[in-house]
């Protein structure tokens, strides 16, 4: 029965007169409790996330240290924590929509130990305001009052601690009731947590960030920035087309200068505006930060500025002299911010020299975002001293109108400077990737597979489950060394003489239950994290490596589709998909199954499977095997030119691998070099996704999981237009199918480089290929542009996707729906899936992100320690394929570098180059053209570089203190490199697939001995962290399969 | 501050309900000697006070006779003082003579008219404080009076509203739910038979998620007609008593 209560509230109107407002408040005799120890659990409706029974105390935030300390609380060594409901509207009211969020998803989050109870609406826990109480103080009363029936209500046999910041409340309430303790925050964590010293520390910067934000507010400042305009003035301004909201991205090679606002949604529409706002230096910026959601007001078009054409260095706050900006662009100002997107940023103090020169105020320091995108930050600590060699990570606090810089606070270590370790951890954190290892509740749940304990098929999976392991030939084709099969193939012939072609996909879906730990865990990560020289998986390896890796020679559960071919047209004619069983006969790699489809046999001896037959029935099986291969290879084939008719996209993204040796040292980097195999195998992951994706989508029209591919803006394709017309190509953009036409035509016989170059330009052209729910969008979007298909999905890989594991469970419940049988699995709304869609997105740019950052770390590590005088590696053959004022970009092939070269020093001087064609600096000036640069000295002599044009440069690294280093080309001749004999033959393009192959292993195997011979005292550093040779050397090949099936990188330019 | 936040995670609902629990109702019948019949009821803070007149001759021109039913005379209004800030007109805005013919409409269905050929009745209804689901309290209010009055009906007509909320459908809304601006349903149901007397919404709602809107208001006017109902038998008690003395 419920109990109906009145609260008024008054209110003021914006006309400035009082409202009395009365609102109905209900309240009830039993609140869920959400405590193991609760007497009544039915009565209490506990169906939720409990407390955990191994406590020994509940811990109760008063709603000050809620809103003040939620970050520590955030803490997973904090266990036992009932936030009160009145505390948490508190966080609501006060602290907006961002910590209130981040409290929603604490109390939602499965493997945090703290609940919610809903004190105001418990009969005897709500307490009435009474008149002339401050809220503060009636806040605290309720939570206390909270706290003591919550005591008495597990039958006093738990002590709890309300940890208050409000001093007068612990002589107030701290005697009252037995059991119920009252005591503040510092003295909580100092009695109960003592060797937390994160939390201590993290406690005090907090502490120390508050103050001084109270003492800055007392002094009056003038006014830096103008203020923010209120969010009704902004929301009505939005709507009138007077102001316009986006999101704001800051352009890193001029951080001080220039940002752009991406138009959203229908604003753009109205106002007519085609291209991105501008806004130009830090007034205009007015205090918002990269990435945040903002309302920006037109300039007139007086004030317009033009976007910087020129080449610039990040560091130094450029005042580019003299140059000429390219045509003007909508110009606005920021009047205000709808979201902040602020997160952890990465920052490094600085060093002690700089320190005395900022001199005044010791206590406050400006610390340097590793992230140039991101304004310095002020930070109050007594510490900097001994954080000056370290990477640190710090949290904005606010930034007030009065203040130049933004105020933060410190919150934790990352590591030294310069060492690996601390790099890679910069780059997680600058990424958002948190990688903790796997938590013991979520390991207890999973199949164990130990020689005593050996793992098998259980009878019931055996007789719901096709037995596919007497009846087919199932391989796998993936690099060598690899652990995580999640995909194998089969191909036979049916008695009626058509074919049958197999895709068996891991099953994780059986291992992996929905919301169970291991789910959430997985859905947080999204997606297995390959950095240059580690991963981080996205499931333990009890699943990802072992029960659902299709390993050779052991029976694990699949998740099949098999189509009927026609025997010679190969025309589908039939599809089955089901759960099966399978045992893999054959682990080939990709080297072994090329050498098998070329006919050369040798190989067989490193195939495993083939060790210890006779000679009889190896040459059968032989066969057998050379068959499957042959045939796959030809259905492949077909499929792919049927895919190719309808415009399928061939892109090129210049990749380079690390190559690491033994001892994790960087031996080199090689471009990345495709087999046929690998063109076959993908070939058929595509086929499988396909038909899923069109099974899903007709079981389940509005919420299945697809991924789209929209079709590019023809405007980013000028340039790539514009460079094919400096080498007599056309290139037509019109449609993927002519796209492909023209790029395939766009070939120069004397120099291949120029066909990779465009097609990694049209790439960077191209828009992301995305997840989306078919809820949420028209038919006509779903379609997939590089691939030229009407709907596609991920489906082969969810050992390290989570979209795939997703899409699993969709085929599940689509198999089970077309048998009539119940829908077990409870699916996501169309809504909820939308929202996971984003968030799997999401996880996969900062993957790519990371991805590409680690392997721009290994790149200057590798050059770093080449003597760049005499280490004839440090100078190579780069290509021009871009323009600007004052230098070139340049690609250089043999590293898959491109980089910036300028021709024009610091100190005004420009290249020229003499009759040896070495380049000097000398005065003069430069002159650019819509192909061409030309630098005139003042001498006379003159050099031009036309665009393709092929340059000796050379490769040094540009040490930075604050950010990541940077690669640095330097041309030094206007002449190709001159490349020594042995390199010649590691050059030549049309190589040999098959040789190149073995060129590549050779090279590993020459950095194996070498290894062996010489050590210096870098390797024994790397010793520390290094791994098994079997891990590096197998990311290293299992990245280039993964770029097989990429369907379009991310590449950024510079 | 950030918006308000109408179904927290834990679901409840701003004012402590969950979302297809009801608001405190109460009813009284035959508040006024001077009427044929009438009631007075709150549901939470929404308090309104019906009076019916008739079956009584036709008032004014004679034109409107129907020959083979009763009119069905409705009007609407709402006290100046019933809304936060005072309104300046009582009664006699668009507003309020919609209102008035839904009640109309509503009623048509329910009163048996053709009994009473060529004869009136009136059924005047007033709101004295408004806190969502005006149109529910009126059509419960009315229904209370005309009881009250002892004119013969097909039914109980029960009226509650209904929402739609972050994939959850919420009965009976208050004044915040409604001010937050999301779909709206208003229902009138003959809970015998289950009948539909009247349906409104004038929000955009998804096709998918109606069925689930509908059976919301559904329940929540099936739980009306069971409080109505107590209302109307403990009434019935009363006035045999008083008889019997």
């Amino acid at each position: 029965m419920l109990q109906k209560r009145e609260k008024v509230l008054l209110l003021r109107t914006f006309q400035g007169r009082t409202l009395r407002i009365v609102r109905e408040h209900y309240l009830r005799p039993s609140v869920p409790c959400n405590s193991p120890l609760c007497p009544r659990p039915a009565a209490c409706r506990n169906d939720g996330k409990l407390l955990s029974g191994d406590v020994t105390h509940y811990m109760v935030p008063d709603w000050k240290v809620v809103q003040d300390y939620l970050e520590i609380l955030e803490f997973p060594e904090l266990k036992g924590i009932i936030f009160m409901q009145t505390a948490c509207q508190a966080v609501q009211h006060q602290r907006g929509r961002r910590q209130y969020n981040k409290l929603r998803n604490l109390l939602k989050d499965a493997r945090h130990d703290c609940v919610l109870f809903a004190n105001e609406f418990q009969q005897s826990c709500y307490l009435p305001r009474e008149r002339g109480e401050s809220m503060e103080k009636w806040q605290t009363r309720s939570i206390y009052k909270a706290a003591v029936w919550y005591y008495h209500h597990c039958q006093d046999r738990m002590p709890i601690i309300m940890v208050t910041e409000d001093e007068e409340a612990v002589p107030q309430y701290g005697s009252e009731t037995e059991g119920v303790f009252v005591i503040s925050f510092k003295n909580y964590l100092d009695n109960f947590w003592p060797d937390l010293k994160a939390a201590h520390e993290l406690c005090d910067s907090i502490l120390q960030s508050r103050r001084e934000r109270e003492n800055e507010s007392q002094e009056s400042h003038r006014k830096e920035y103008p203020e923010h305009l209120p969010l009704e003035v902004l929301e009505a301004g939005i709507k009138s087309g007077r102001y316009i909201q986006g999101i704001l991205n800051v352009n890193k090679h001029r951080a001080q200068i220039e940002a752009f606002v991406r138009l959203q949604g229908a604003s753009s529409k109205d106002s007519g505006l085609v291209s991105d706002i501008l806004i130009h230096g830090m007034k205009a910026r007015n205090r918002s930060i990269h990435g945040d959601m903002v309302v920006v007001e037109l300039l007139p078009k007086s004030d317009w500025k033009g976007r910087t054409v020129a080449l610039c260095e990040n560091d130094s706050d450029d005042k580019a002299p003299g140059e000429s900006p390219s045509e003007p662009m909508p110009t606005g100002r920021v009047v205000g911010i709808l979201q902040k997107n602020w997160r952890d940023y990465v920052v490094t103090f600085p060093s002690k020299e700089e320190v005395q020169s900022q001199g005044k105020n010791a206590q406050k320091i400006l610390v340097t975002p590793w992230d140039y995108r991101i304004p310095k930050i002020r930070i109050s600590t007594q510490q900097a001293e001994a954080l000056q060699d370290f990477r640190v990570v710090v949290r904005i606090d606010s930034w007030e109108s009065t203040s130049v810089y933004p105020n933060g606070h410190f919150v934790r270590v990352l590591g030294r400077i310069g060492d690996l370790e601390g790099e890679i951890a910069t780059i997680l954190v600058e990424n958002n990737i948190s990688v903790a290892p796997f938590s013991e509740a979520q390991m207890c749940k999973m199949p164990v597979n130990t020689p005593e304990n050996p793992w098998k098929v259980s009878p019931e999976e055996e007789r719901e489950r096709r037995d596919l392991r007497k009846t087919h030939l199932v391989f796998s084709i993936d690099p060598k060394g690899c652990e995580d099969v999640d995909d194998t193939l089969s191909v036979r012939t049916l008695t009626n003489g058509n074919l049958e072609l197999g895709v068996h996909i891991a099953d994780v879906t059986h291992f992996v239950a929905p919301n169970s730990y291991v789910d959430i865990e997985a859905k947080t990560r999204a997606t297995t994290y390959y950095l240059a020289d580690r991963r981080y998986d996205m499931l333990p390896s009890i699943l990802s490596s072992d029960l659902c890796s299709l390993l050779g020679g052991v029976d694990r559960y699949a998740v099949s589709i098999m189509w009927e071919l026609d025997k010679t047209s190969y025309e589908i004619k039939e599809v089955w998909y089901g759960r099966t069983i399978i045992r893999s006969s054959y682990k080939l790699f990709y080297e072994a199954a090329q050498e098998l489809l070329d006919g050369n046999f040798n190989i067989i001896d490193d195939i495993p499977e083939f060790r210890g037959l006779d000679e009889r029935s190896r040459q059968a099986k032989l066969e057998e095997l050379v068959w499957a291969v042959g045939k796959l290879t030809d259905i492949a084939r077909h499929v792919r030119a049927k895919r190719d008719l309808c415009g399928a996209l061939e892109l090129e993204g210049v990749e380079v691998r690390v190559q690491l040796d033994e001892k994790k040292n960087i031996r080199d980097l090689i471009p990345k070099q495709p087999l046929e195999v690998h063109e076959t195998v993908a070939e058929c992951m595509i086929l499988a996704n396909h038909w899923v994706a069109k099974k899903i989508w007709e079981s389940f029209p509005h919420q299945a999981l697809l991924r789209q591919h929209p079709p590019p803006h023809q405007e980013f394709f000028s340039e790539l237009r514009e460079c094919a017309k400096a080498k007599g190509f056309f290139i037509d953009t019109r449609s993927n199918k002519t796209l492909a036409d023209s790029l395939d035509n766009a070939n120069d016989p004397d120099d291949p480089i120029v066909n990779r170059l465009l097609r990694s330009m049209a790439t960077q052209a191209m828009s992301n290929a995305l997840y989306f729910s078919t809820g949420s969008c028209a038919e006509e979007e779903f379609h997939h542009y590089g691939l030229a298909l009407d709907k596609y999905t991920h489906f082969t890989s969810p050992i390290r996707r989570y979209a795939d594991i997703i899409v699993h469970r969709l085929l599940m419940a689509a198999i089970s729906k077309d048998k009539k049988t119940e829908v077990t699995e409870n699916l996501f709304s169309n809504k909820d899936l939308e929202e996971l869609c984003r968030h799997i997105n999401n996880r996969n740019r900062a993957a790519q992100h990371s991805q590409k950052q680690s392997t721009e770390l290994f790149q200057c590590m590798y050059f770093k320690d080449k003597d760049q005088e005499t280490e004839e590696r440090c100078i190579a053959d780069g290509v021009i394929y871009s323009i600007r004022t004052n230098g070139v970009l340049v690609f250089i092939p043999r590293f898959g570098i491109k980089g910036a070269a300028y021709l024009k020093n610091k100190d005004g001087l420009v290249i020229s180059c003499g009759p040896d064609s070495r380049s000097e600096w000398k005065p003069g000036s430069l002159q650019r053209f819509q192909n061409k640069i030309t630098s005139t000295t003042t001498a006379g002599d003159s050099v031009t570089f036309h665009l393709f044009d092929h340059v000796t440069v050379r490769i040094s690294v540009q040490a930075s203190r604050c950010h990541s280093d940077t690669i640095r080309l330097e041309i030094m001749s206007n002449k190709p490199y001159m490349i020594p004999d042995t390199e010649l033959l590691h050059q030549s393009a049309p190589l040999l697939k098959s040789d190149l192959v073995k060129e590549v292993t050779r090279s590993v195997e020459e950095a194996h001995l070498a290894q062996e011979v010489k050590g210096n005292i870098i390797q024994e550093d790397f010793q520390k962290y290094c791994q098994t040779k079997g891990r590096s050397l197998y990311t290293l090949l299992e990245e280039i399969r993964d770029l097989a099936l990429l369907d379009v990188s991310d590449s950024h330019g510079i | 501050m950030a918006g308000l936040e109408l179904l927290s995670d834990q679901g409840y609902r701003v004012d402590g309900r969950r979302a297809g629990e009801l608001r405190k109702i109460q009813a009284r019948m035959g508040v006024f000697s001077q009427a044929d019949g009438s009631a007075y009821i709150e549901q939470g803070n929404t308090k309104a006070l019906a009076v019916v007149y008739g079956p009584h001759e036709i008032r004014g021109s004679r034109s409107r006779a129907l020959p083979d039913r009763a009119l069905v005379n409705c009007q609407y209004s709402s006290a100046t003082f019933s809304t936060g800030e005072r309104k300046r007109r009582p009664h006699g805005d668009r507003k309020s003579c919609e209102m008035g013919l839904q009640l109309r409409q509503t009623f048509e269905a329910a009163i048996l008219t053709q009994l009473h050929p060529r004869s009136q009745i009136d059924i005047y209804v007033q709101v004295l404080q408004a806190d969502g689901g005006t149109y529910a309290a009126c059509v419960n209010a009315a229904t209370l009076a005309v009881l009250d009055a002892g004119i013969p009906m097909r039914d109980f007509v029960c009226a509650c509203s209904a929402g739609f909320v972050d994939g959850t459908a919420l009965a009976d809304l208050s004044h915040v739910e409604e001010a937050a601006g999301g779909p709206q349903l208003a229902l009138a149901l003959l809970p015998a038979s289950g009948q539909i007397a009247l349906l409104e919404m004038d929000a955009r709602l998804h096709e998918d998620h109606l069925e689930r809107v509908l059976e919301a208001a559904a329940r929540a006017a099936r739980d009306v007609h069971t409080l109505l109902d107590r209302v109307v038998r403990q009434h019935v008690r009363e006035a045999s008593v008083l008889l019997g003395d």
